[in-house]
């Protein structure tokens, strides 16, 4: 009991650490603040946007103005309306398609790594291939022949993206179990099971997660792509999917084009801030400006 | 040179499994997909018994699956990539008549990016923590999170749609019919905004790299050893930073390849560049798979083929790789 | 007029949130032909030292000294378009870790080449190539090295190369740092042989930076002592060794196999460095001193001029 309360602890140092760190980088910071207020966003969808995004009574392509910030589109349905209720699309495909992206990376990496052999070596060679050829194509055929819900575009972006944690895992995996502490719970007869989940994930997880958050930016442009193609989701209004519908009318209602790109960049930039926070965090040699005093 | 010739030897061996993957993935594609694979390999929507029949015998569909797959891997390398159903012709034929174009677009801007991003690198870099680096620094971020196919848009709402500098679709002007260099030139003035999106889309990875890579090799021994040794310090960042650390970029360029020709295929749509970019999108919207598979292979196959130049061209600058 | 005088030299290095005061008042003067030996353990400043005679130093560091004359020049007061003029020209280095003290992607030659045209501009290809092979042969490297790469050659030619381009304009004052630390026994004696070989034969002024003092003693006429920072100990190699007087010198000479006296034990010396982000108000060596006085806590003892020799003890003092 007394133990527990002090791993309790413990943590929660560790989480008031990790802000106190995370706080030095200003990008980060930047970052954090406006995927903040896109979840809140997202969260009061219906109480922020002044209309219905899907109802079409104003009238067609009206440009900004008071009564609509972003003007209309081409069946005069509000912009602004409409790119409150896509930030819930990109918010989801950005942490769903990168969450399971990084669940299966941190698995096969850190299986792949640890006990290495013959399969680590398919696996590397695996990764490889994935990384070098991009999965953009792939996500594109998959989802052309199976289907465009927005569950799939998730689940195919995730199962598509996962090569790169994986690396990232494998790397730490590999260094992690020549570690001392690694080898004394092996020396004491713990499980491989349980060193790999109570030592080298806990341990080696940091790259991953911050790779994690430059990668949910990557879903997000990814449906997007999808989405400009025509195979996004038909049931929900996402921000490719208005450039998408807009393109036609670009010349004479530039609005409907812009605005919901404008936010596809801030949400990306905000992902990729965190990101680099967060590396920051994780990693404080790669900005300690300085050299390390060599006497 | 014998160094160098066992490096390439074993790159390009190190290429092979790449590829029987990819042959790999799209058997499983074909053979997961809903419908029929003699189907889908015919470009039919409704094939005939006898179509079917000569199909499933010349693919050896009616054999076991594991020798399917060696016949599919057979067909694959010869470049036999199955019918095109919706211009009835064979895959291959149509990728051959317009990988050009989308090469040349991707090529070009990568290699425009890769200059430009260690150029500004460069240049940045000289001002560190400065206001000119910040505004660098962020603008990299910014065009990093950009979708290729908005700025395309944003591009030719500045310049076509309102300046009327540049056209807003195509190759070349199919009402003149140009020849030599005016024909030439009237390509590379169609080739303008699209180079110009993909180019602006791939700086950001080549400046941040070169960037961080300045920094490192600014602080390497043997640059302490050229200041030491009274060089100017003009010479020693020219010469000796600067071919140091243009190295992680070269690495680099034959995978950021791959998101150049992703960023290509959308950009080409936006622009109708008579490129692969349109003939996806056709493919996706008449659910042409075998076109579709047949596109993600050559691509891939491209890509390799990019990899290992860059490889090639990596052992040329750095000696230490040819003796690994 | 000394050859090299520094007075009350001291360096730091600003980190994130605190600064560690590397090298603190350190004095001695170096006379033309002196082969002075600064001898410590890593941490002790010698490294830092020898950069800041260069004015080498990192931009996080900062060098203030009362006086640092180099052959009659204040270089403390040098802008970076002098400090050019005299490195290499002058003053050369030849650093620790030889494997990276040259540009992995360029040929030596190349490297060497421009290292000439630095401040002989009109010498041609071929007059250099000549003279790098002569001073090739020197140090018993063959010419072909020339052509090669860094990675190319082992540790102990790298360091010859380096020792080789040290020499290239004829300097006055080689420093070497730590250069025989990475290298096989045999190698190094080789080495040092070869310098001290050099060193006489171009009538040079070196210092020879080493945490071994056996190196000191075969190669150096004088010694510093170092130790986190602070010059413990200085003066001719035969008094310093054979007599030491600072308990820490003691100590040192005990630790080395070839130099102790008799059959004495080898002894370490226990304990680790004082934390330089704030070092002790008293004597540096405190803590692991087995002679110390209560005094030597509180009070930081002064130096003690002995004739050619200066030792920083309270022992010595009284």
């Amino acid at each position: 009991m007394q133990s527990e309360k002090v791993m309790i602890k413990r943590k929660s140092n560790n989480i008031i650490k990790f802000w106190h760190s995370y706080r030095q980088s200003l990008y980060g910071l930047i970052g954090f603040a406006i995927l903040l207020i896109f979840i809140i966003v997202a969260l009061f969808a219906p109480i922020i946007s002044p209309y219905n995004p899907h109802a079409m009574k104003g009238e067609v392509l009206l440009s900004p103005s008071l009564s609509h910030l972003m003007g209309t589109d081409h069946l005069g349905r509000d912009v602004f309306s409409r790119i409150v209720y896509g930030t819930r699309v990109s918010l989801s495909v950005g942490f769903i398609a990168a969450g399971l992206s990084a669940i299966i990376g941190i698995f096969i990496g850190s299986f792949s790594g640890y006990y290495g052999g013959i399969v680590d070596e398919i696996v590397d060679k695996i990764v490889d291939t994935f990384l070098m050829i991009p999965a953009f194509f792939l996500i594109l055929i998959i989802v052309a022949i199976f289907g465009n819900s927005i569950f799939y575009i998730m689940l195919v972006i995730g199962l598509t993206t996962w090569p790169q944690n994986a690396r990232l895992m494998r790397a730490q995996a590999l260094s992690l179990r020549e570690r001392t502490f690694v080898m004394v719970a092996r020396a004491t007869g713990e499980s491989n099971i349980r060193i790999l989940f109570t030592h080298i994930i806990p341990n080696g997880i940091y790259p991953v997660l911050a790779n994690t958050a430059l990668q949910m930016g990557g879903a997000i442009l990814t449906e997007a792509a999808l989405s400009f193609l025509g195979l996004g989701d038909p049931n929900f209004v996402s921000w490719g999917k208005m450039i998408y519908q807009a393109r036609p009318y670009m010349t004479f209602a530039w609005w409907a084009v812009v605005f919901p790109g404008i936010f596809i960049v801030l949400a990306v930039v905000s992902f990729s801030f965190i990101g680099d926070g967060l590396q920051y965090t994780f990693n404080p040699k790669l900005n300690v400006k300085q050299k390390k005093v060599s006497a | 040179m014998s160094g160098f010739v066992r490096f390439i030897t074993r790159r390009v061996i190190s290429i092979i499994p790449m590829v029987l993957l990819i042959v790999l993935i799209n058997f499983f594609i074909i053979h997961l997909a809903p419908g029929n694979p003699a189907q889908i390999i015919s470009g039919l929507e409704q094939p005939s018994q006898e179509v079917i029949k000569a199909l499933e015998h010349r693919y050896g569909l009616d054999k076991p699956l594991v020798v399917q797959l060696g016949i599919y891997f057979k067909n694959a390398l010869k470049g036999d990539l199955g019918y095109s159903y919706i211009y009835s012709e064979p895959v291959i034929t149509l990728i051959k008549e317009r990988i050009g174009a989308t090469l040349l677009l991707t090529l070009t801007s990568a290699v425009l990016a890769f200059i430009s991003g260690t150029l500004l690198a460069a240049w940045s870099s000289r001002y560190k923590k400065g206001i000119l680096d910040s505004i660098l620094s962020i603008l990299s971020y910014v065009l990093y999170a950009m979708p290729s196919f908005w700025l395309a848009l944003i591009l030719i709402l500045i310049f076509s749609s309102n300046l009327r500098w540049f056209p807003t679709a195509g190759m070349f002007n199919v009402r003149l019919s140009l020849h030599g260099f005016s024909r030439f030139g009237d390509i590379l003035y169609h080739l303008f905004l699209p180079v110009l999106t993909l180019t602006l889309i791939q700086i950001p990875v080549y400046f941040r790299v070169t960037r961080s890579s300045i920094f490192q090799v600014s602080r390497d021994e043997y640059i302490l050893t050229m200041t030491a040794a009274g060089l100017e310090r003009k010479k020693i960042f020219n010469k000796y930073v600067l071919k140091n650390a243009i190295l992680p970029s070269v690495t680099i360029f034959g995978l950021t390849l791959g998101y150049a020709i992703t960023g290509s295929a959308l950009v080409e749509i936006v622009f109708a560049w008579p490129g692969m970019g349109r003939l996806m999108l056709d493919a996706v919207f008449k659910r042409d798979y075998n076109l579709l598979l047949g596109i993600y292979f050559v691509l891939a196959v491209c890509i390799c083929i990019a990899i290992l130049l860059t490889d090639v061209f990596y052992a040329i600058l750095d000696p230490r790789i040819r003796y690994k | 007029m000394s050859f090299m005088r520094l007075k009350n030299v001291d360096i730091s290095y600003k980190l994130e949130n605190t600064s560690v005061r590397a090298v603190r008042s350190f004095s001695c003067d170096i006379e033309r032909g002196d082969i002075v030996g600064i001898v410590g353990e890593s941490g002790s400043g010698k490294s830092t030292l020898a950069l800041g005679i260069m004015r080498l130093l990192p931009p996080n560091a900062s060098l203030s000294a009362e006086t640092m004359l180099f052959d009659g020049r204040n270089i403390l007061s040098f802008n970076q378009d002098e400090l050019r003029k005299i490195r290499w020209k002058e003053i050369s280095v030849v650093f620790q870790k030889a494997m990276n003290a040259l540009s992995p992607v360029h040929k030596i030659f190349t490297q060497m080449y421009d290292v000439i045209i630095a401040h002989s501009p009109d010498t041609s290809k071929g007059k250099a190539y000549k003279m790098l092979t002569e001073l090739f042969s020197k140090v018993n490297l063959p010419s072909k090295v020339l052509n090669m790469y860094p990675h190319e050659l082992s540790g102990g030619m790298m360091q010859r190369v380096m020792i080789t381009m040290s020499l290239i304009h004829n300097p006055k004052m080689i420093i070497f740092d730590e250069v025989t630390t990475a290298l096989d026994v045999i190698t190094q004696g080789q080495l040092l042989d070869e310098i001290n070989r050099l060193v006489r034969e171009f009538g040079l002024t070196a210092i020879i930076i080493t945490h071994d003092i056996g190196v000191v003693n075969e190669v150096c006429n004088k010694v510093a002592v170092m130790y986190a920072g602070e010059l413990l100990e200085f003066g001719k190699v035969k008094d310093v060794i054979f007599s030491p007087m600072h308990p820490y010198t003691k100590a040192l000479v005990k630790s080395h196999p070839d130099l102790r006296i008799g059959n004495e034990l080898i002894k370490g010396i226990p304990g680790s460095l004082p934390d330089l982000t704030d070092p002790p108000g008293g004597c540096i060596f405190y803590p692991r001193c087995d002679v110390r006085l209560d005094l030597c806590k509180s009070v930081k003892p002064e130096v003690s001029v002995l004739g050619d020799r200066i030792v920083k003890c309270h022992r010595i003092q009284r």
